[in-house]
């Protein structure tokens, strides 16, 4: 008789449990579908469309191709005729990738570094919501006019230049149009437009340490160095792990910048690997090919980011 | 107060209403091209059409130039449904050719009898087997225009039809005033402006495999570079100058650039963006190839296999093409690709036209070779070609080593 009644108890919970559960569902339905519609769909069909050849054109002439694409990116071929050198030096896919790490590697730290100085200047100065204000404003701004200004300040003879020659440096040349300068005019232009949406995350994690811990430390004869090195730092671990996964995401996916500056130039100094799907996708229309480096990217991210999340454990704050 | 507001409103609907059918009358052909509105031709050609069919109206579907070829074919696998598409590139037309977007015109042709002897052969470069899948409406190829203010001012003799490179060479570094901040010539940043030179002997053509041909001219820039008879390639690029800009300032004495830009000169002159005056020869001529000889490109329309008034966009495309389209074309300063005596003449009657005889002879060229030619793979040489060209512009390799790049990447590809 007990378990009857715990029983119907129990289905009466399962009742309302599942009464709530559909509520959350059909909150999260319009959202989901979105998401379906145009992410999970694409990813599945861009799966499946790195094993075929096709020209976008009529869908019957969709043909499978098995890994060739792969083969035709990697250069395997190429690479096993002259090493692993041809990949990184010649083909397409190892210049792209060469590149985007590259920039992946110096932008990351240094935003952090910037947007982590900003946050701490700007904490508790006066004038700081003013200044707020003009370190996030380049966010908020259009991508395009941001790169034509940077454009214009890189040139040869433009104020940059000038700047750096006034200091005595010998230092002539076209940032945007110079191989090696090239990718640092990009890197350059990122820092400056995204430190100041993540100082923005930082000012908040700032906010949010407790004033008792400073304090103590100050009672212990801390200095200021030390107290930003042995409290601040440790408590703004999380939101640093959130930042550098963001970023690095971020990153590896960079295009806009590129293409309104560079366009991947001059030679292949400056592609990536979203350049160069764009190139094989709408350029060339072989998004049988263009598919399969946009699972080098993903797989790439992938990677990534669980290496980052594996190490959370040391960027948790206890 | 309300009530009045509630019939007002009922009868501005029932009026819109009423309108709909009354404009559904006219046949609305949709044409999908660029620049639309800057383009002083297309404005011409539009009325010219609308004039000569009433009852039929043109749409132009206005894409930016620079994104066109990737819009355009963003559209077409969209399944879009507009009836004429304009063809900007040639590997265009063949990638959507074999996309499957362009309608056949052979039966057309056969059944108007449609005469494509004005087309000078040009036409071949729309078909594919055999097959005729756009027609050309605009051929443009290459001249030299020149200030003639600026010759004047230095005491300098008008440049000629007949002028080799090396003489062009010298001219522009005597035009050079580096105190008055005056370029004896402009190169704009496109390999078209500074090497495409190398396919007018008829021989060579940018997708042969075989690059020692710009050499030359290669080396030619960058002797004007050095000199500072040009301004140079970092600073253009960098600037994003605009070729049309650069000359229109008034202190550039030459400029290599497409026909085209006669109708924005014409146009820049009637508005007073510039106000000096212009002529146009040909452009000159390397060691043994024929004066007078160019290189160009084709513009066309093509009916996308998707329009649901196929026979309509037939009638607008072999319109467009010939006499009298092209008369419409040409009577704002643009080359038609119909070439008759007729044409010539419209093209130098057009009002702001340079008067003198020169310029008038540089309308017939005597050679005109393709900017590039329609060939294999040809999508991924350009990209390698273009690449390679950056470098060499940028001094970031020697003209020689980026000539056996050229040769080296090329030949990988067809390995």
């Amino acid at each position: 008789m007990k378990e009857a009644k715990a029983e119907k108890k129990r289905y009466k919970m399962g009742k309302m449990g599942r009464k709530n559960t559909l509520v959350a569902y059909s909150f999260l339905a319009p959202n989901f579908l979105g998401f379906a519609i145009f992410t999970l769909v694409p990813v599945i069909f861009a799966i499946a469309l790195s094993l075929f050849e096709w020209n976008g054109g009529d869908i019957a002439k969709l043909k499978f191709v098995g890994l060739d694409n792969y083969a035709t990116i990697f250069a395997t071929k190429k690479v096993a005729e002259k090493g692993i050198g041809y990949f990184f030096n010649r083909a397409d896919l190892g210049i792209a990738l060469k590149n985007t790490v590259y920039y992946t590697v110096i932008t990351v730290p240094l935003t952090i570094v910037c947007a982590l100085a900003l946050a701490v200047l700007l904490n508790k100065i006066r004038g700081a919501v003013v200044f707020r204000t003009i370190f996030f404003f380049p966010y908020v701004s259009s991508m395009v006019a941001i790169c034509v200004c940077w454009s214009f300040m890189l040139m040869k003879d433009g104020p940059i230049n000038q700047i750096i020659m006034a200091l005595g440096i010998d230092f002539n040349k076209s940032w945007t149009a110079d191989s090696s300068m090239a990718i640092w005019s990009i890197i350059l232009v990122s820092v400056w437009r995204n430190m100041g949406y993540y100082m923005v995350l930082y000012l908040a994690a700032l906010q949010g340490i407790p004033k008792e811990l400073m304090e103590a430390a100050t009672v212990d004869g801390a200095g200021k160095w030390q107290q930003f090195r042995n409290v601040t730092l440790p408590q703004l671990k999380p939101t640093t792990f959130f930042v550098s996964v963001m970023m690095v995401i971020s990153c590896f996916k960079i295009y806009d910048v590129v293409a309104i500056m560079t366009d991947g130039g001059p030679g292949r100094a400056t592609k990536m690997l979203v350049t160069y799907i764009y190139d094989e996708a709408f350029v060339k229309v072989r998004y049988g090919q263009a598919s399969a480096i946009s699972m080098v990217l993903l797989v790439i991210v992938l990677l990534v980011t669980i290496i980052q999340f594996g190490s959370e454990k040391k960027f948790s704050n206890d | 107060m309300k009530k009045l507001l509630s019939v007002l409103l009922a009868a501005i609907m029932m009026v819109s209403l009423l309108a709909v059918p009354a404009l559904a009358e006219d046949q609305v052909l949709t044409v999908v091209t660029w620049d639309a509105t800057t383009t002083p031709y297309l404005t011409a050609q539009k009325e010219a059409f609308e004039a000569s069919h009433p009852g039929v109206k043109i749409e132009y579907i206005d894409v930016a130039s620079q994104d066109y070829g990737i819009k355009a074919t963003t559209m077409l696998e969209g399944k879009d449904k507009s009836d004429v598409y304009m063809i900007k590139e040639i590997d265009d037309l063949i990638k959507w050719q074999a996309q499957g977007f362009t309608a056949p015109l052979a039966d057309y042709i056969a059944a108007d009898n449609y005469d494509l002897s004005g087309f000078v052969g040009t036409e071949v470069n729309y078909a594919v087997d055999g097959v005729q899948y756009a027609i050309p409406f605009r051929s443009d190829f290459w001249v030299l225009f020149y200030n003639k203010d600026l010759f004047d001012a230095a005491g300098v003799e008008y440049p000629t039809n007949d002028m080799t490179w090396d003489q062009y060479a010298e001219l522009a570094k005597k035009l050079t005033n580096k105190e008055n901040n005056i370029y004896g010539t402009h190169y704009h940043t496109w390999l078209s402006a500074v090497a495409n030179w190398a396919v007018c002997d008829g021989v060579n053509t940018l997708a042969d495999k075989e690059y020692s041909d710009l050499l030359y001219f290669y080396k030619l820039y960058q002797d004007l570079e050095d000199s500072g008879a040009c301004m140079s390639y970092a600073d253009v690029k960098a600037a994003g100058l605009h070729y049309s800009a650069a000359f229109a300032n008034g202190n550039v004495a030459m400029l290599p650039m497409g026909y085209w830009y006669v109708s924005t000169l014409i146009g820049y002159n009637k508005d007073g963006t510039c106000n000096f005056n212009w002529g146009i020869t040909a452009v000159p001529h390397a060691d043994g190839v024929k004066a007078g000889s160019s290189f160009g490109n084709l513009t066309g329309a093509m009916i996308n296999t998707n329009s649901e008034q196929k026979d309509l966009a037939w009638e607008y495309i072999s319109w467009l093409g010939g006499a009298e389209g092209a008369k419409a074309t040409a009577s704002v300063g643009a080359r038609p690709a119909w070439v008759s005596e007729d044409v010539a003449g419209a093209m130098a009657s057009v009002e702001g036209f340079p008067t003198d005889e020169g310029s008038k002879e540089a309308l017939i060229p005597s050679f005109v070779a393709m900017e590039w030619p329609v060939a294999e793979k040809v999508a991924d040489i350009k990209t390698i070609v273009n690449e390679e060209h950056t470098m060499i512009m940028a001094r970031e390799i020697t003209p020689e080593e980026g000539i056996e790049e050229m040769n080296e990447r090329v030949a990988e590809l067809f390995e």
